[in-house]
């Protein structure tokens, strides 16, 4: 399993894939905090309608600091999600991984390092788009009058690392749909376009015109529940369970398949 | 002597297809083997059978004296180029080599070795999509000899290569078996293959159709003896000469084809003597491995048509 994790990481350091992988979450992390922070109200009874506005009092708080990389990390999701699809439906699309099965016949290990080393790159895209974004958040809220000592305080530090671990979950759960649908689908075109219109629009159809309650059951919305750190229809633990399950359900299929299908 | 590749009723069928309709193969160990047949006729899925990569409908194979269901128990000892060689284009081909001995665990060093062998060292750190197919097709066979194999499976490694490009894969693949490895190779090229094997195995709509050295097909071919008389009014007596003893022939251009065999030639040479023909030139042509094929191919196809 080293051999194929220690293999994808030449693949990984492609300029491409630090490119859109990494630069690509970075983007919308530190987006989504110049806005989080710069449209903040100080007084939010002048400003009825807030569209999605933070306050200076929400932003004060000991979370306000990952406020900004929370609010887009489903976009952050949806990054690693294509860039899992793309990664291994590629394989198939190129031609490359009948080499790779020759030198690596054992596909649980070649697919389970694979992942680990893609969900490995997540993880360092995840840290490096929350420590900017710590940063410019920092660097932008003295300027407009946001008292910010919560958060360097114990609880500030916790509520973050808390933040980071939520985030990379998700992220790297969003990697696996996106997996699962490079492996069946074959087609990075298909994979990516598939599993992305699933994630935000299907299952927002679903649950805006058919099943209400679906908020609390289908993965996309329970991934995006997770990187918040839980919502007011599903709690954190709710979501971390039942995602468990669908992820190992995910996964066992995804390697059935890996390993019985010809790969011809 | 020992065999590389030993398969039994190896059968694949895709739907309502059947790619490959119980092979029985026996590779002898150390030789250059060809695989030859047209396109479609189940080669590369045989290959991709020995390979592992795909799983047959029916039937067994050993590689390397391992079966074929365990395909991490020989691999390790087997270089293989596949089809057309695919590899990361924005990857330079030395990367695209590393990525294989990382995965395999094959030492780095093999790389400039492989490179070198294949004459793309000085290429070897550029990327992957600025090769020509040739270089790709290189590039491939640097792949294959990564692991430094004891067994080498080339499926159409001189496609897409030039005259030049092509007598250096003869010789690359020559090297290998000087070395003693066991090459498998295929091709639709029937003159290439006639050219660097030894040992022929033949497929036509997946069945194998010949197997055995490759002397002892064309020996066993009908060869063609030339004759051309002295005085061009002598041809069609010549013909009627040659089919009154019982031997084919035909007169074209000034010269009698007959088909007999290589030591007829003295004894047409003597008649013809008898009967006041001077020969200016007496020549034996043997059937190529391509005439072979077909009249092999074709004899099985009256057979069936027979058959049916």
């Amino acid at each position: 399993m080293f051999g194929a994790y220690s293999s994808e990481w030449i693949k990984l350091r492609r300029r491409a894939m630090l490119l859109w992988g990494l630069g690509g979450g970075l983007f919308f992390a530190v987006l989504a905090t110049i806005f989080t922070v710069e449209r903040a109200v100080k007084n939010p009874s002048l400003f009825p309608l807030r569209r999605g506005r933070v306050t200076f009092a929400e932003l004060e708080l000991p979370t306000g600091l990952v406020h900004g990389v929370v609010d887009v990390s489903t976009l952050i999701g949806i990054v690693a999600l294509c860039l899992f699809a793309g990664a291994f439906a590629t394989e198939y699309s190129q031609g490359t991984l009948r080499n790779l099965l020759v030198r690596e016949p054992r596909r649980a290990q070649l697919l389970t390092g694979k992942f680990l080393a893609l969900a490995t790159f997540i993880g360092v895209a995840v840290v490096l788009e929350i420590v900017v974004s710590c940063g410019v958040a920092l660097l932008l809220a003295p300027g407009r009058g946001i008292t910010t000592s919560a958060w360097t305080s114990a609880t500030g530090i916790n509520d973050l690392l808390q933040a980071t671990l939520h985030v990379f979950l998700a992220s790297v759960g969003y990697g696996l749909l996106g997996a699962a649908a490079g492996v069946l689908l074959r087609s990075p075109g298909v994979a990516i376009g598939a599993s992305v219109a699933y994630v935000i629009p299907v299952e927002a159809i679903i649950v805006g015109a058919i099943w209400s309650n679906g908020d609390r059951w289908l993965p996309g919305q329970l991934l995006s529940a997770l990187a918040h750190g839980g919502t007011g229809d599903s709690s954190y633990h709710h979501s971390l369970i039942t995602l468990a399950v669908y992820m190992v359900l995910i996964a066992v299929g995804t390697l059935a398949v890996f390993r019985r299908r010809d790969a011809s | 002597m020992t065999s590389s590749v030993v398969t039994s009723g190896l059968t694949k069928r895709f739907g309502q297809r059947l790619a490959v309709d119980a092979v029985d193969i026996d590779l002898p160990a150390g030789v250059v083997s060809g695989f030859v047949g047209p396109n479609g006729a189940g080669k590369t899925t045989t290959i991709q059978l020995l390979l592992g990569l795909c799983r047959p409908t029916s039937g067994t194979a050993e590689v390397l004296g391992r079966p074929i269901s365990d395909p991490a128990s020989y691999l390790g000892r087997v270089g293989a180029l596949i089809e057309a060689p695919s590899f990361y284009p924005t990857l330079s081909g030395r990367r695209n080599l590393e990525v294989l001995t990382r995965l395999g665990r094959i030492d780095s060093g093999r790389i400039s070795e492989v490179l070198a062998m294949v004459e793309l060292s000085d290429r070897g750190n550029d990327f992957v999509r600025a090769y020509s197919l040739g270089m790709k097709q290189r590039l491939g066979v640097a792949a294959a000899l990564l692991p430094d194999p004891e067994l080498c499976i080339l499926d159409e490694p001189t496609n897409g290569l030039d005259p030049a490009g092509i007598r250096e894969m003869r010789s690359v693949i020559r090297g290998l078996s000087d070395r003693g490895i066991s090459v498998f190779v295929s091709s639709h090229l029937l003159a290439e293959i006639e050219a660097i094997c030894d040992h022929l195995v033949m497929i036509d709509n997946g069945r194998i159709v010949f197997q055995g050295g490759v002397d002892k097909l064309i020996d066993a071919q009908q060869s063609d003896i030339i004759a051309s008389p002295e005085h061009p009014a002598d041809v069609q007596a010549l013909a009627e000469l040659c089919i009154a003893a019982g031997k084919p022939a035909r007169a074209e251009q000034g010269e009698v084809h007959v088909q007999a065999p290589e030591d007829w030639a003295p004894e047409l040479n003597r008649q013809a003597m008898a009967a006041g023909i001077t020969l200016r030139g007496l020549t034996v042509r043997r059937a190529s491995l391509e005439e072979a094929f077909f009249a092999i191919t074709e004899g099985q196809s009256d057979e069936n048509g027979e058959a049916g």
